[in-house]
């Protein structure tokens, strides 16, 4: 008897598993770039983070909806009074997937793991900003300490990046661990092939998930990610029915595929710096305020952002996208496009056509910028309307396209007057990564000290009121000084079948939570 | 094999000087958007041995090549040998398919050509050939999944895993080096044709067909061979445009990625590997050509 049940039972296994899961138990995810490396805890890419932040799970979630921290593998947490010691009480019954335990120990070879030098993270380590050690307390009770209070340290720990890895899946596979990645997430990492695609599949004992999730387990059986990399090929992929979400679909694409009622545009901001063109204010003619508040009154951001963006995203009025914790709607009074304005302030300095060849000149020098641009995020077409916009007002750019290396020498070494930037993140201690005069994107060459304390004093903060009272003066600073022209906020577009629900994203924009997709036929 | 080390270490030393003067400092490209401080930064620059007189990161770099050692790449964070071998496979598919493809065809078009001399046909060929090679990849690619996929929904316009993945790319390839193999093949097949061992051969009264499969085509080859070669041996490099309107990885993918990031190692190791190519695809080559002609047997002896 018991012999017939053990065949019948091994024959439905191997029945089921030559079926494999139908169509409306599996879905196809298109990824825009192969990463280099998807380890969280050493790759720095966003794209690892799409299929990730569903493998792993981490010690808080940030709820997108309320901007509040709710509790992930930490069930409480407090934090000392004088912000250095974070005390973490942990879920109890969490097992990766490969069996293992989760537990305090468990957190203090992940923090181990990403701070050890050996292991050179490019992200993770710096994540952590201020971080001391960590200290298993009992089993359950973990503590991280600081040497100063870091504001942005539990926006930290709810991202991808500080996921919890099983520690024994981590021993075993060592250098080749990121082929083999065990979390203990809605679902599995079950198969990765470097460059060609993921796999991801159901874990079924997934009962600890966050209140941001809604559903108490996955609803796909298998997900499915390949890699895009050409933006002309996206579109397509979605529309043959290769793939059922695109990120980043081009403008001009997503204009159509509008028009498609099989598939929808779904945009979601993405909160963090703007895309914005950095102004070297140390070198000449830009040293001048005038010279600078002249090309944002110069630059017609609207009609910028409706032809290449095809009104896909907002344009940017400051140096914080409108969705960021902390932006300061102010800013937005600033720069309204005004070209009599713009010549108004060009002649006040003595900048005019003298000689009659269309570009104005002073003392016999034209009045000609250095525009650097990387060949991404569109930043060429920005690059070219820039051009066309201040040629009318006599102001000659003289641009170029670069690689990204080359681009931060450019900058670090001050050649350029112009170059532009965006980077993503939810929190607004972002701003001191290009206004802090020590920052490795101060490109635009700004040594303020009072800018300098309030971004120091707000990283250190934790009542939220006075911080974001310190970024609004940093951003309204930073517009009074004309620093940079901020262009637009960025927004992912992501083209979805319309065979998909439920498709939601956490409070970076980038991430999707699968755990609550579900297909229909 | 004296020669072969000599071409290795040229390339792998043209490739150092070459990344030495790119501009772009590696450690700074791989942590600046991380948020990692000045300080931070100049740790991990000592770290990856950036911070040793270029004398001594040459030596280093020569030496563990010579001791097989192809290190670590810098951006993966994996040794260099795996992320090599996971891109070649791939590559060496297209890169086969690819040349089938264009060989196929180039010779078809080529010999078509050269027996209806001066017809419309002539004109025909040549116009296709010139059209094949200035048409640039990504243009012809996205055409063809446009067609292919989008409209006819024959084959999957991107990624890998079967056979139906390889068609497309391998047609488009194809159909990119055919130009030049067509062209060639015209031309010497014109040449061949009124040589003296081809006049003895028809005047034997040998079957036209033999004629030309046995003897012009036989000598005519030779020539090719060597462009096909060539070809090949740039394909294996990766075709990195290809690869990346279809999706597929390979290793122009890589190169291209590591030079961005100025990921020596990984570069280092591909121009490793692209010299061996070379050197092994020039030698059979070489052997092929002297099995095709006889003449050219002595002097390989």
């Amino acid at each position: 008897m018991n012999r017939i049940l053990a065949w019948c039972v091994l024959l439905s296994v191997v029945l089921i598993g030559c079926a494999g899961p139908s169509s409306e138990e599996r879905g196809v995810y298109g990824l825009t770039l192969a990463p280099s490396g998807i380890d969280p805890h050493v790759n720095a890419s966003s794209e690892l983070g799409i299929p990730l932040t569903s493998v792993y799970d981490t010690l808080v979630y940030l709820d997108p909806e309320t901007g509040e921290f709710v509790p992930g593998l930490a069930e409480r947490w407090d934090i000392s009074s004088d912000g250095l010691v974070h005390t973490f009480y942990l879920r109890r019954g969490v097992t990766f997937h490969d069996g293992t335990p989760f537990n305090a120990e468990a957190v203090r070879f992940n923090l181990a793991r990403i701070t050890s030098p050996d292991l050179a993270s490019q992200k993770a380590r710096f994540m952590l900003g201020p971080y001391e050690r960590v200290h298993v307390v009992d089993e359950y009770t973990v503590q991280i300490y600081l040497s100063e209070p870091f504001a942005p340290f539990l926006d930290t720990l709810s991202q991808v990046y500080l996921g919890m890895a099983s520690p024994a899946a981590v021993e075993q596979w060592g250098d080749e661990y990121q082929l083999h990645q065990v979390g203990s997430g809605p679902f599995v990492f079950a198969e990765y092939v470097p460059g060609d695609h993921i796999l991801l599949r159901r874990n079924p004992d997934y009962a600890w998930g966050p209140t941001v999730y809604r559903h108490e387990t996955a609803q796909l059986e298998e997900i499915e990610f390949r890699f895009f990399t050409d933006p002309a090929t996206r579109s397509p992929a979605l529309e043959t029915g290769e793939v059922d979400v695109m990120g980043e679909i081009p403008p001009q694409d997503a204009a159509r595929l509008k028009s498609n009622p099989d598939f929808r545009i779904e945009p979601v901001p993405i909160p963090g710096a703007s895309l914005m063109i950095f102004m070297n204010t140390e070198r000449p003619p830009l040293d001048d305020v005038r010279v600078r508040q002249a090309l944002l009154y110069a630059t017609d951001r609207q009609a910028i952002v409706s032809t290449v963006f095809r009104e896909s995203s907002p344009v940017a009025h400051g140096p914080l996208a409108a969705v960021t914790l902390g932006y300061e709607p102010a800013v937005e009074e600033f720069y309204p496009f005004d070209v009599e304005r713009a010549m108004a302030l060009l002649a006040e300095v003595g900048w005019s056509d003298t000689d009659g060849d269309g570009v104005r000149d002073r003392e016999g020098q034209p009045l000609a910028l250095d525009l650097y641009l990387m060949g991404w995020g569109h930043m060429p077409e920005v690059g070219q309307w820039l051009i066309s916009q201040w040629a009318e007002l006599g102001i000659a750019v003289n641009s170029q396209v670069v690689s990204y290396p080359e681009a931060l020498e450019v900058a670090a070494q001050g050649k350029h007057h112009l170059i532009p930037f965006n980077l993503s993140g939810s929190d607004p201690d972002i701003l001191r990564q290009f206004f802090h005069s020590q920052a490795e994107f101060n490109w635009s060459k700004i040594a303020d000290l009072e800018m300098d304390t309030w971004l120091e004093t707000a990283a250190r903060t934790l009542e939220r009121a006075d911080r974001v009272e310190l970024y609004s003066r940093v951003q309204l600073r930073v517009m009074d000084g004309a620093l940079v022209i901020p262009i637009r906020d960025y927004v992912n577009l992501n083209g979805v079948s319309n065979r998909v629900q439920g498709l939601g994203f956490d409070a970076q924009g980038w991430f999707p939570w699968l755990i609550d997709v579900t297909l229909s036929e | 094999m004296a020669q072969a080390a000599f071409v290795l270490w040229l390339a792998v030393t043209l490739a150092f000087v070459a990344m030495e003067l790119a501009p772009g400092d590696p450690a700074q490209a791989l942590l600046a958007a991380s948020g990692a401080t000045a300080e931070e930064i100049a740790v991990r620059r000592v770290q990856l041995g950036l911070d040793d007189p270029l004398l001594v990161q040459y030596v280093r770099y020569v030496g563990d090549l010579a001791r097989g050692d192809l290190g670590v790449s810098w951006l993966h964070g994996r040794a260099v040998s795996r992320v090599i071998g996971e891109s070649l496979f791939p590559t060496a598919v297209l890169a086969v398919a690819a040349t089938a493809v264009g060989v196929g065809w180039g010779l078809t078009l080529g010999l078509l050509a050269a027996l209806r001399r001066s017809t419309w046909l002539d004109t025909l060929v040549t116009a296709i050939a010139v059209l094949s090679f200035s048409t640039p990849t990504y243009w012809s690619g996205i055409l063809a999944i446009l067609l292919f996929s989008l409209r006819l929904g024959w084959l999957p316009s991107s990624g890998e895993g079967s056979w139906r993945h390889l068609v497309l790319p391998a047609l488009v390839l194809g159909f990119a080096l055919s130009g030049s193999i067509a062209r060639l093949v015209q031309t010497r097949v014109s040449e061949v044709m009124n040589e003296p061992f081809v006049v003895a051969a028809r005047a034997r009264g040998l079957p036209a067909r033999q004629v030309i499969l046995f003897h012009i085509l036989r000598a005519a080859l030779g020539p090719a061979l060597t462009v096909v070669a060539l070809q090949f041996g740039f394909l294996l490099g990766g075709a990195v445009i290809t690869e990346s309107v279809f999706a597929r990885r390979g290793l122009g993918k890589l190169v291209v990625e590591a030079i961005t990031w100025r990921d020596l190692p990984v570069v280092r190791g591909i121009v490793v590997f692209s010299a061996l190519v070379y050197v092994l695809v020039h030698w059979v080559s070489d052997v092929v050509q002297a099995w095709l002609d006889p003449r050219l047997r002595e002097e390989l002896v």
